[in-house]
């Protein structure tokens, strides 16, 4: 199962050698404190035997071993930062890239839709519409001069009819006289009020004869 | 070892240890054999079986009842289980070494898969050791999985379309980059 160079680039060979360098420092980290323990294991044996030159020597070891300890995770540390800070950077010019590739689409976007084309669509725009107006006007008269006729019509069908119901019919029957009284005063100071009466009496009679023939009349 | 593992009751029978004659029988035998190893392995988390050195291990040797498995007979029983798909022959054609498949190849693939996912670590680069011994995959199952092993697995991924593998400067050194949605 061989690499392929296929979406492999020089900058992840870069990568994968820089964290494999790291996996080799960690593997010697790990031998670094296990000899550490180590030391410090034989140091405590030391004592339990009363060596104490032994132990001081054992104990020298381990000093040493830590010392190397802390040198080993210093370059591990140093080559983290260097391995994050070119992925890192790799992903920023991925993003610069992207940016790129949109701003070059944007571009062509903005040539398609010049000032120009947008004037010149505005006024097909514009001029389909009014052409779109005339054709309604048109179609809206032609309809309406033929609506009004029947319109017309109509409303003379209703007047008629409501005059017809309105107006009452002409009575054919004559109109019976009635007899008016008059009387002669005897007084003169009787005289003015009788005649007062007289002259309120018949007009007022007469009227509401009147009025109650026609009530009938209309009632028939 | 952490924990001892407890063997079934046939471990103690006698005649396991003996290649049968019937056919029907050495099957079952052979059957049940299989199974003691894949849980045996599972369970201490070994995946490579050195077959020489093996039969003088508990696994193979019965100190109580003083009882031994053959080479011949153990040979037998790995062919059944590579035949199964759950063993594969690490040094054919000697035949004196198998990977044991608990898990075999593909479930390994999918949980590195999942993994690469979880962690994010999709369009970026992995070494080998950082997958099988780095921080991020500690609790993982596939934690100092066995390296043939995970190679298979890596091997799926690559044909699945999803990683590939990238050869540093000395020949055993590897690594993978795995493609995210964008890949």
């Amino acid at each position: 199962m061989g690499s392929k160079n296929t979406k492999i680039t020089s900058h992840d060979r870069t990568i994968l050698e820089l964290k494999l360098q790291r996996d080799k420092l960690k593997q010697k980290q790990k031998r670094i404190l296990g000899m550490s323990n180590e030391a410090t294991e034989v140091a405590r044996e030391a004592l339990r035997q009363g060596n104490k030159s032994g132990a001081l020597l054992a104990l020298k070891k381990k000093k040493y071993q830590q010392r190397l300890s802390e040198k080993t995770e210093t370059q591990i540390m140093n080559l983290e930062e260097l391995t994050q800070s070119i992925e890192f950077s790799l992903l920023e010019k991925d993003i610069l890239s992207r940016l790129d590739a949109g701003n070059s689409i944007l571009k062509e976007l903005n040539k398609e839709m010049s000032i120009e084309n947008v004037e010149k669509l505005l006024e097909d725009t514009q001029d389909a519409i009014s052409y779109q107006n005339e054709i309604s006007e048109l179609l809206s008269g032609k309809i309406t001069s033929e609506d009004e006729e029947e319109i017309l019509n109509e409303l003379r069908e209703i007047t008629a009819d409501q005059l017809a119901q309105q107006l009452p019919d002409v009575p054919t029957t004559e109109i019976p006289i009635v007899p008016v009284k008059l009387s002669l005063p005897e007084e003169e100071e009787e005289e003015e009020e009788e005649l007062s009466e007289e002259h309120a009496e018949p007009s007022s009679s007469i009227q509401k004869e009147t009025r109650k023939e026609r009530r009938q009349l209309v009632a028939a | 070892m952490s924990q001892r593992f407890e063997f079934p009751s046939i471990h103690n029978f006698s005649p396991f240890y003996t290649q049968q004659v019937t056919q029907t029988t050495l099957q079952n035998q052979i059957v049940l054999w299989s199974e003691i190893i894949l849980s045996y392995f599972r369970h201490h988390k070994l995946y490579r079986l050195e077959l020489s050195e093996a039969l003088n291990g508990e696994l193979f040797k019965n100190q109580g009842i003083k009882r031994r498995l053959k080479l011949e007979t153990l040979q037998i029983i790995i062919d059944h289980m590579v035949k199964q798909g759950t063993a594969e022959w690490d040094s054919p054609p000697s035949k004196n070494a198998a990977l044991i498949y608990w898990r075999k190849p593909e479930e390994w693939a999918s949980l590195i898969d999942k993994w690469v996912f979880d962690c994010g670590l999709n369009n970026s680069i992995v070494t080998l050791y950082e997958i099988l011994h780095g921080e991020s995959s500690e609790g993982m199952e596939f934690h100092n999985l066995n390296q043939t092993i995970l190679l298979k697995a890596l091997d799926i991924l690559v044909k699945r379309g999803v990683a590939q593998l990238l050869q540093g400067s000395s020949a055993d050194d590897l690594g993978v980059k795995f493609f995210g949605i964008n890949g």
